[in-house]
């Protein structure tokens, strides 16, 4: 009778890789930043060296993005003056006036434009107004 | 003779999931950036209360200007390095102080939030923006 010779399998162990990969995903995908959208990522903020960086955020905060050219928007959502002003009373109509308001200028944007808005913030009855800048420790 | 049976493999076929799974992790490796540390600082507006009483007494204030460039507390034109050690003084003076801002249209953000964060750093709690045309 012929002997039979055994077939060695020689396959590399791909299912702990997997393992690995699969769960360097799940945490990408957890933790990619929810607020990734409303960030304007073209505004560079200007450096705040004696302030802390904000960890909580009242959820009803408006986050108004300034741009350097001026252009104004909401979750980039480009707005004028009287649209801002319309979304704005209307969270005022909402929440009420004393809803925090949180201005994202570039650092290179002119004043002008940062008073345009505050203008327009003053006028939807609001005050709590926080400019942002870059927490450097 | 007798006759050897085939063994059959019953193996997934990973490679094109695992190809798939790695271009799933390039894409979220690349596309992931960390997160900027976000300092508020928090500026005074009028109230919109009308009706809210008015002190009767006039707070002092101290006045800093913020120019293109330059910038002046009580109207003299300082460096920031000496307005620091002014602005620390007078803050220990008196942290309630009502701070008010002076901005030029021209300036540019971050010459506003150079001072915004020069006085909430030295103490300052009061702090509030005004435009210059």
């Amino acid at each position: 009778m012929a002997k039979i010779r055994q077939t060695e399998s020689l396959q590399t162990p791909v299912s702990a890789l997997i393992d690995v990969v699969f769960q360097l995903i799940i945490f990408f995908v957890v933790t990619a930043a929810q607020d990734k959208d409303i960030m304007d990522e073209t505004i560079r903020l200007a450096q705040s060296k004696n302030s802390p960086a904000v960890e909580k955020r009242d959820p009803r905060t408006v986050i108004i993005n300034v741009r350097p050219n001026g252009q104004v928007n909401i979750q980039l959502i480009p707005l004028t003056s009287q649209q801002l002003q319309q979304i704005l009373m209307a969270s005022v109509a909402k929440y009420g006036n004393d809803i925090p308001v949180v201005i994202r200028s570039d650092a290179t944007t002119l004043f002008n434009e940062v008073d345009r808005v505050l203008q327009t913030i003053g006028k939807a009855g609001l005050y709590r107004v926080r400019i942002s800048a870059e927490a450097v420790q | 003779m007798g006759r050897i049976k085939e063994v059959e493999a019953l193996e997934c076929p990973m490679s094109a999931m695992i190809d798939v799974v790695f271009q799933l992790l390039i894409y979220f490796i690349i596309t992931q950036k960390d997160e900027t540390p976000e300092a508020h600082l928090a500026v005074n507006l009028p109230s919109p209360d009308k009706d809210a009483v008015q002190p009767q007494k006039k707070p002092q204030l101290l006045e800093i200007e913020v120019h293109p460039g330059q910038v002046l507390l009580q109207g003299v034109p300082r460096s920031v390095d000496m307005i620091q050690d002014t602005l620390a003084y007078l803050a220990k003076l008196d942290p309630d102080q009502t701070v008010i801002i002076k901005t030029n249209v021209m300036a540019k953000t971050s010459e506003l939030v150079a001072i915004l964060d020069l006085c909430k750093g030295v103490g300052f709690k009061k702090l509030n923006i005004m435009t210059l045309k």
